[in-house]
Parts: structure tokens; sequence; C-alpha cells
């Protein structure tokens, strides 16, 4: 059997309503996040199970799509950090494709990716608008602390930003794959791009 | 049900307007500063903004928008104007906390640039129903698809956001603490996003379902319930605003050819 590609994208109207439920998630994750008073931001468990599901490019989209609304509706800011969260469902999705998300392991990988990717682009976003800070009180903490110990300021950013991502993304990806891990196989069915639709005529 | 948007629905001359106007007007006073080079001009565009939020009655609504990076500059002013490497200039003392001019200088030109940004989204933002901007955007050429998605999110959040309130109450009724240290607190996050999101996704199977069934796929040309035709307003807004382009760049190229 030949193995599709893991860009492979099916843009049917399944992908197409699982982004909108995608985008309510994060909206939803952020605001129990906010109600438990959390110190994360857990604003992204919508994107990772979009890319679980739907693979790559949907991942991408949703997380664009995300962000678009946010800046549409509540916090123009979050226009420019849509590079971010479209970094994020590109990365969960290939790895999901590549056969990672089956294990404690593979899920930690992915975590770690995450946290990578995210911090590669959100920290040089963070130097323009911000001069670096993230806005989180922790991460700013370890911001100031490394400037008053003489770093450059784009490494004091990249902690900064390292330090909130490390929990947050790790805990996103978790309680994403548990909730993917949940999910009735009729709906993971729905978009899964390995099979064949024999037809009778 | 609770919108996610902060739009209000008046009919003040701003509200009247196109939402490709104030688009428009979005793109061209962010740009102006970036031509100019100078804080002024992101001050006069502040004033700019201001003054057509309050022409739209919609100033005080603007605050939640505003208030979140708030936060941010404050924490913004207080690292950078005490801890910026090139920091020299003292102008302020707090018991043992020195301000420097430098940072506060840096911090000043951060929180202008995010003032004026936040304020100039305002404008369309408070004053256009999100549909009416997705759907002249889909009348523009945005694909209908894209348009469907980008639309049916303002309707599943309110949604969810209804599911959430009954999660809330149905597993606090069964004991489930939502309160006390960051553990329990942590322990309760599945159990209430749980049930919300298994819910909506189910959802997603059914809602696919019935677009199919209503050709959602078919090819031929979209209608539209609404048309969006300029007003004699637009047409002003669309002179204006391109002739201020026109000159501030022809302006630009003068004062650095005589450079």
């Amino acid at each position: 059997m030949n193995k599709t590609s893991i860009w492979s994208l099916k843009l049917n109207t399944a992908a197409l309503v699982l982004i909108p439920a995608a985008v309510g998630i994060n909206y939803i994750g952020k605001l129990f996040a906010g109600l438990l008073k959390l110190p994360l931001w857990l604003d992204a468990i919508g994107t990772v199970l979009a890319a679980l599901l739907g693979g790559p490019i949907v991942g991408a989209l949703c997380g664009a799509i995300n962000n678009i609304i946010y800046g549409l509706t509540m916090d123009p800011v979050s226009f420019v950090y849509a590079l971010s969260s479209i970094g994020i469902g590109l990365v969960v999705g290939v790895l999901a494709r590549l056969n990672q998300a089956k294990n404690f392991k593979g899920i930690a990988i992915i975590s770690l990716a995450v946290v990578l990717v995210s911090v590669v682009i959100s920290t040089p976003i963070n130097m323009i608008f911000w001069e670096g800070t993230t806005g989180n009180i922790w991460g700013d903490a370890v911001y100031a602390w490394c400037l008053a110990q003489g770093m450059p300021t784009l490494l004091a950013s990249a902690l900064d930003e390292l330090v909130v991502d490390i929990p947050d993304k790790f805990a996103t990806v978790f309680i994403g794959y548990a909730i993917f891990k949940g999910l009735p196989q009729k709906l993971v069915l729905m978009y899964n791009n390995d099979l064949e639709i024999e037809h009778l005529d | 049900m609770k919108e996610i948007s902060l739009y209000e629905d008046l009919s003040t001359p701003v509200h009247q307007l196109g939402p490709l106007s104030k688009l428009f007007y979005i793109i061209t006073i962010l740009v102006l500063p970036v031509i100019w080079g100078s804080k002024w001009v992101t001050f006069i565009g502040i004033l700019l903004s201001i003054v057509i939020l309050i022409s739209g009655k919609v100033l005080r609504k603007s605050l939640p928008i505003m208030s979140c990076s708030l936060l941010i500059i404050l924490t913004v002013v207080v690292i950078q104007g005490l801890f910026r490497a090139d920091n020299k200039t003292p102008v302020w003392q707090v018991g043992i906390l020195i301000f420097y001019k430098e940072g506060l200088m840096v911090a000043l030109g951060i929180g202008l640039n995010i003032i004026h940004l936040l304020l100039a989204f305002s404008v369309l933002i408070l004053t256009t129903k999100p549909s009416d901007l997705v759907e002249v955007l889909v009348q523009k050429g945005l694909s209908p698809k894209i348009g469907y998605v980008l639309g049916s999110v303002f309707q599943i959040i309110p949604q969810m956001s209804a599911t959430m309130e009954t999660i809330i109450d149905a597993q606090r009724s069964r004991g489930m603490e939502t309160e006390g240290n960051i553990l329990t607190r942590i322990k309760a996050f599945i159990p209430l996003i749980g049930p919300v999101v298994m819910n909506s996704l189910i959802a997603t199977r059914e809602r696919a379902i019935a677009l199919e069934v209503r050709g959602f796929n078919c090819s031929n040309k979209k209608s539209f319930l609404k048309s969006y035709e300029p007003t004699k307003g637009d047409h002003l807004v669309y002179i204006i605003l391109t002739s201020i382009l026109i000159l501030s760049v022809i302006g630009r190229i003068l004062l650095w050819l005589e450079l």
C-alpha cells in the first residue's frame, strides 16, 4: 500500500466545519484557564486537535483563522501572532502524519517541537512589538533578571518566551492528545486520508 | 447568548460607512508613521482615531480592547525604564529604583505604536458587524468557503460559551472543586473542557452532513442576501485617504532628495 504524503489535504466539508469548532475550543480553553486562574494560556488546544485530525494544512489554517478572529473581535495585536499559530498547526500536523502521535514519548517530542517553533517565531515578534517582553509575569521577571545581568536583549527575550512556553505548550499538547484519544472512531475516520473509498458502480 | 464581538449597533455616520472604507483607513493610518518615521505622526494618528471613535459614540467601548495591552505596556515601561542596557540618564527615583531616560523613551515609542494600532482597529471592530465584514470580503473575491468558516466562528463561540456554563454547573453540582490550590484547579480543567469539546466536535459531523445536503460544495456562483454598494461617504473616504497617501509619499521623496 502506498502511503499518502504528509502534506496531503482534503479540504472537504468535514475539514471546513472542523476549523470553527477548533477555534471555539481555543477560545473555551483560554476562558477555562482564566476561570480556574491557571498561570497558563492554554489557547491552542483546538489548533492541536485540528492538526491531529486534519493534518498540517488544516492545522495551519485553523491557527491563522483563530488569530484573525481574535484580532477582529478582541485584541488586534493577535494578528501578528498568527504566524506562531500557523507554525504550531504545521508542526503538530507534520509530526502526527509521521506517526509520532501514538505514545507518551511521541507526544513529548511533539510538545518539544511546538515549544521550539513557538519560541523561534514569537521572539522576533516580541522584539519588534514589545522590545522583548511577553506580558506574562513569570516570563517578564526572567527577562528583567537577564537584562540586569547584562545579557543581550534577544537572548533575554527568547528565555522569557521559553519560560512561558514550556509549561503552556506541554499542557496544551497533552490535553489536546487526551481529547483526541477520547473521540469516537466514526469522527476520527471522517478525517483519515489513508482510507480508500470503494465505489460499487 | 453572549456575543464575542464588541460591536455596538448604532446609526452614526461612522457606522454607515462600508467595511472596506474602514479597512482602507486602518491600512493608511498604520502606513503613514512608517513613511514619515516620526512619533508625531503616530500621535496625530491616535488623536484622529479618537475623534472618529467619539463621533461614532463608541470611545468608551474601546477600553476593553485597550485594557489587556495597557497592562503589558505598563510592564514594558517598568522593565525598560529600570533595566535597559544603554540606560545612562536617571530621571526619576522611587526608593532604590531608578528610572532612566533612554529606557522610558523606548517604552514611550512602544506604547504609542500599540495604542495607535489598537485605536485604528477599534474604528473597524466597534462600528462594523463581523458578519457584514465577512460578507463584503466574500463579495470582493474571498473564497466563500473561508467566508463560511469565519462567519460560523461567530455563531459557534456563543453556543460553546452557553454549553460551558451548563457544564460548570453540572460538574459543581456533582461536587467537583473549581477553587483551591493550583493542583485542584489543574485537575478541574479536563472534566470541564472535555464535555464541551466532545459536544462541539460531534456536532461538526452533523453540521458537515447538513451542509453537504444543502449543496455547500456546489460550484455555482453564490448569490447574496444583501448587496453592498459604496455610498457617497465611502467614495469621499477613498478619495481623501488615497490623496493623503500619495501626498505623503511625494512629500517624503522630496524631503529625502533635499537631504
